[in-house]
């Protein structure tokens, strides 16, 4: 909405003796997101300090309560003996929810790295956001004064993922690292993927949204990562093409070394949402490292995933969001 | 070669026979092979009326799909959390639809029903081009549909094959494997209808060209002996085919983990739905027929009256179906299965829901009573809400579940546009624009098998009348046998 | 049998019957004469009139759809098996690599069976009829057209051992025919 027309050089931060008056006319108004309660779902999770202090465990016990009845949450039995195993690095990223502050900071760096389409506003209307990362804000609380939960979502990377199963042409599969790959030569484009994602953060080009007939829109791009024809599912990637250069540079080192076997230092892969997190809420690594930051994160007893009935086993996890409140500012109570 | 062969004064269907008297061998043969025989001069306007009508909704489904092709999916009103829309319950209606034809054609000759002699021509005509509608929708829902054929097991230089754990790469094989069958099966019944139709044409080319048909066919008895044996067969391999496809199709829900798919019940639910919709189908297109067509001899009121049995049958299996997912939902315990419940009665899109269980569970109640069954307006106007309650269910299982699914951030609603709506109408244009051609061009009925139920009805009067006990309710079959009617414009008819 | 009738100046006799009950008592009674080389002709298939043909002869057709049915099960197997653990094992979803796989095969397995089984009882009827076979020496009996209409037709093959052009002749009259004709080869 253009507004610099009331917005004078006499008065550039107020003004007075304006009248607002119904035209009559509609104007549309559009959104990413249309429904902002949690429907009593395990997909945020909150507690406050002191209940957390006594006990680490109170947050998941809470929700495991309330799901299965018991504070434990049970263990899943497979028909399938032995898991696939990830002997090499297996990629992992936490986000920690007591640091996220809804900034969307890792939303534009996401679609500067990741040379996501802007689809303008007919397609938002339309549902057709491309974001790869997305905040989801869910309120709580009292209608006058809720309580905002931000959420940062981006592909989950479930080790059993339920898109991939469903894919008829395998352009969705794993790598020996876990990463989730999408394989965008590969796809028909059947969006039966993203029906069956449960966290609904896999991209569709419904039309051609990338300008590929604008040269100079390619010094634009990053040249690392391919730009999307219309008809294909793209997703969060874990930045796969800046692991891919970490590797490559971490075996040449061990080349010039003389070993065969390389070492990727924890800090060294920097996913674009990452690196753009002013809080440090994100944090990417190897989860097969014991000693990296990554991995001691997933170790807390706040961390989780969203909908754990479903056991996809994401490789993203969360760091339930701990609350400490002064007593004065608690006034209607959080959720 | 006209239809005043026939009886002058039509005898009275009294609602409780399959074929009605007065009926020969010569004049079953020429009533049927006379429609494909009239030369095209003499087609009947009506006939070119309809197939006007349907040829430019033809042409509807090409501009909907040239336009799909030149910018995309995106040009339907699908989205993110609704990312199959009319596309898939089109396709799902369409197939269904065609499930009442394999019924009929291989189910009701297991089972020894001989009174599908005279609808299941028709019936597995709407089979193939049901299947046909239905089987150019998952491809013209991908959103790069020139690659389909990578669903498919063929050799290639990329050394990459199919994911055979997909649901859609089963659907692949499946209805591929239904669309083949039911040709063959269709064609092998049509072997000596050729025949005949050679037999009776008269113009050297129409000779020619069902000689070829017919593959030289001469009614022996060796040949009908292999005949009768691989038509059982036929029926036989059908029929589980007929179960397995639309179950394999339910699988494309039923395997995901979406509240609202992931229903056990659905395979048998879905069958059932199939033949549900089928049969409303063949009743909206037989009843105008065989007026049109004059075919009330064949297609009796009993046969309407049977067909709705089944259409009831099949319809009350349905909404066990209905209060399965209810059940299912509330005795989960999990709350997105309740919460599916919930959006289907109260949510944005509840309007679907009411829609269908008005459609599909309280619209066929009236077909308990025999007056109801034996009406032809009555029997319309039933067909009519089934076929769109059926078309419904696939809207509340498909959109409802995929708009509300289990983050609240991403729901959102889902608004068909004009190229959704167009593409299906255009999808009628190929259906019909098939059927018109079909009903012109071949025998709409199965000759012989109108024969071989003609030569039944004679045994069985002819059994009752040597002394066996007459059950009453046979009375009006008693006169076939020991009075047949000969009359013999056959024989001048072919020529002789 | 083809190299037979060309011994002798013609095919065989025909008779015409108007109902199938006379064509089932004819081909009884010619059964029951010692005949073998016959045919009947009818517009609808008559158990009655096949079980005296063929006599309990077998189709040759229900072995050939089971083998195709096995064959069509075993390719669609194979098939997946190559496919999804042979050629490209990868990991899809974290299912497993190995036989434990099996359950997602199934529905293909089927539907494969149920193909090659379908096309061969179709085709093996077709092939095993002899035909397509535009001409046929019956073809030149008079109203022979009508045996796809509404008329019933016994032919006694010349090649029969029994066949005498005036004895059979004879023997066929007495079934009340409305005719009986010579069959030009």
């Amino acid at each position: 909405m253009n507004v610099y027309p009331i917005r004078t050089s006499d008065a550039l931060w107020f003004g007075a003796g304006a009248n607002v008056t119904a035209t009559g006319n509609s104007y549309q108004l559009v959104s990413t997101q249309d429904h902002w309660t949690l429907e009593e779902r395990d997909i945020y999770r909150i507690g406050n300090f002191a209940a957390f202090r006594e006990n680490p465990k109170v947050i998941a016990e809470e929700v495991y309560l309330e799901e299965y009845g018991n504070v434990g949450r049970p263990e899943y039995q497979s028909f399938f003996t032995g898991e696939h195993a990830y002997p090499k690095q297996a990629w992992g990223m936490s986000i920690d929810l007591t640091a996220c502050i809804g900034c969307n900071a890792c939303v534009i760096a996401c679609q500067a790295e990741n040379n996501i389409p802007i689809v303008g506003k007919s397609e938002i209307a339309r549902g057709r956001e491309m974001h790869w990362i997305r905040i989801d804000r869910y309120f709580a609380g009292n209608l006058d004064n809720p309580s905002t939960y931000m959420m940062p979502m981006a592909c989950m990377q479930c080790e059993q993922a339920p898109c991939e199963i469903v894919c008829p042409v395998a352009a969705t599969v794993h790598d020996y690292e876990g990463l989730n790959n999408m394989v965008y030569n590969r796809c028909v484009g059947t969006k039966y993927c993203s029906n069956n994602c449960p966290y609904k953060v896999r991209r569709f080009n419904f039309l051609q949204y990338s300008d590929i007939d604008t040269i100079q829109f390619t010094l634009m791009r990053n040249p690392e990562v391919t730009v999307r024809n219309r008809g294909v599912m793209e997703k969060c990637t874990y930045c796969v093409q800046r692991i891919s250069d970490a590797r490559i540079e971490a075996k040449k080192v061990a080349v010039a070394a003389g070993s065969q076997d390389y070492v990727i230092d924890d800090g060294v892969i920097v996913t674009a949402c990452e690196g753009a997190c002013p809080t440090n809420a994100i944090v990417f690594g190897d989860i097969n490292d014991a000693n990296s930051r990554v991995k001691k994160l997933k170790d807390e007893p706040h961390s989780y995933y969203p909908l754990g009935i479903l056991n996809t086993k994401p490789r993203t996890t969360y760091l339930a969001r701990v609350r400490n409140p002064h007593e004065s500012l608690e006034v209607e109570g959080e959720g | 070669m006209q239809q005043a062969q026939r009886l002058n004064t039509p005898p009275v269907d009294t609602g409780d026979a399959y074929l009605l008297q007065g009926e020969t061998y010569t004049s079953i043969s020429d009533s049927i092979s006379n429609v494909p025989l009239t030369g095209p001069l003499k087609t009947p306007r009506g006939w070119f009326i309809g197939f006007t009508i349907a040829f430019a909704l033809l042409m509807v489904y090409f501009v909907s799909i040239a336009w799909l092709f030149i910018r995309g999916v995106g040009i339907w009103g699908i989205n993110i959390p609704v990312g199959w829309g009319m596309d898939i319950i089109n396709f799902v209606w369409w197939i269904g639809i065609g499930h009442a034809g394999t019924l009929i054609s291989a189910i009701l000759l297991l089972l020894n029903q001989s009174w599908r002699n005279s609808i299941n021509r028709f019936a597995e005509a709407m089979t193939l081009f049901a299947v046909a509608c239905a089987g150019m929708y998952p491809i013209l829902h991908l959103g790069r549909p020139w690659l389909f054929y990578w669903l498919t097991p063929y050799p290639n230089t990329m050394g990459m094959w199919p994911q055979f754990r997909s649901p859609l790469t089963w659907d692949v094989f499946a209805i591929s494997t239904y669309a083949l069958v039911s040709l063959v099966f269709w064609l092998v019944g049509l072997m000596p209808d050729f025949a005949t139709m050679r037999d009776r044409s008269t113009h050297p080319l129409g000779r020619t060209l069902w000689g070829i048909a017919a593959l030289g066919w001469r009614g022996s008895a060796k040949h009908w002996h292999r005949y009768e044996m691989a038509s059982l067969l036929l029926a036989g391999l059908s029929t589980p085919l007929v179960v397995s496809v639309h179950s394999i199709i339910s699988l494309d829900f039923a395997v995901s983990q979406l509240p609202g798919w992931q229903v056990t019940v659905f395979p048998p639910y879905f069958v059932a739905g199939a033949v549900f919709a089928g049969f409303a189908m063949v009743l909206l297109l037989m009843i105008p027929i065989r007026s049109w067509y004059g075919f009330q001899a064949y297609i009796t009121m009993r046969h309407l009256d049977v067909m709705a049995k089944i259409m009831l049958a099949t319809g009350m299996i349905v909404v066990y179906g209905y209060f399965m997912e209810v059940f299912a939902s509330v005795y989960s315990g999990n709350v997105y299965e309740e919460y599916l419940l919930e959006n289907r009665l109260f949510g944005p899109s509840a309007w679907a829901y009411y829609g269908l269980l008005f459609c599909n569970a309280i619209a066929i109640q009236p077909l308990w009573f025999k007056r109801v069954r034996q009406s032809i307006p009555a029997l319309i106007v039933i067909s009519a809400i089934v076929s769109v309650g059926m078309w419904l269910e696939r809207y509340v299982i498909i959109v409802i579940s995929l708009e509300r699914d289990f983050l609240p951030s991403s729901w959102a609603q889902y608004n068909p546009t004009f190229w959704d709506w167009s593409l299906y109408l255009g999808t009628f244009g190929l259906f019909f624009t098939l059927l018109f051609l079909f009903i012109r061009i071949l025998p709409m009925i199965n000759i012989f098998e109108m024969r071989l139920m003609l030569n039944q009805e004679r045994q069985r009067a002819a059994w009752y009348a040597e002394g066996t006990p007459k059950p009453g309710s046979h009375k009006g079959h008693d006169d076939h046998g020991s009075n047949p009617e000969k009359r013999t414009t056959g024989a001048t008819a072919a020529g002789d | 049998m083809a190299t037979l009738t060309r011994q002798v100046p013609f095919y065989g006799l025909m008779a015409e019957f108007s109902t199938p009950e006379a064509l089932i008592a004819a081909t009884k009674a010619a059964r029951e004469a010692g005949y073998r080389k016959m045919d009947a002709y009818s517009p609808f298939p008559i158990e009655e009139v096949i079980d005296e043909i063929d006599h309990g002869r077998s189709t040759g057709i229900p072995p050939l759809v089971l083998t195709a049915g096995l064959i069509g099960a075993t390719t669609g197997f194979v098939l997946q098996y190559i496919g999804a653990f042979v050629d490209y094992p990868i990991n899809v979803g974290g299912r497993p690599l190995n036989w434990e796989g099996w359950p997602a095969f199934v529905p293909i397995t089927f539907e494969l069976m149920i193909l090659l089984a379908a096309f061969t009882a179709a085709i093996s009827m077709v092939v095993l009829n002899g035909l397509p076979m535009p001409y046929h020496p019956v073809f030149n009996a008079p109203r022979f057209d009508r045996a796809s209409q509404d008329l019933f037709f016994l032919c006694i093959e010349a090649v029969d051992p029994l066949f005498d052009r005036t004895e059979t002749e004879r023997f066929l009259r007495t079934l009340a025919p409305n005719q009986v004709s010579e069959v030009e080869s």
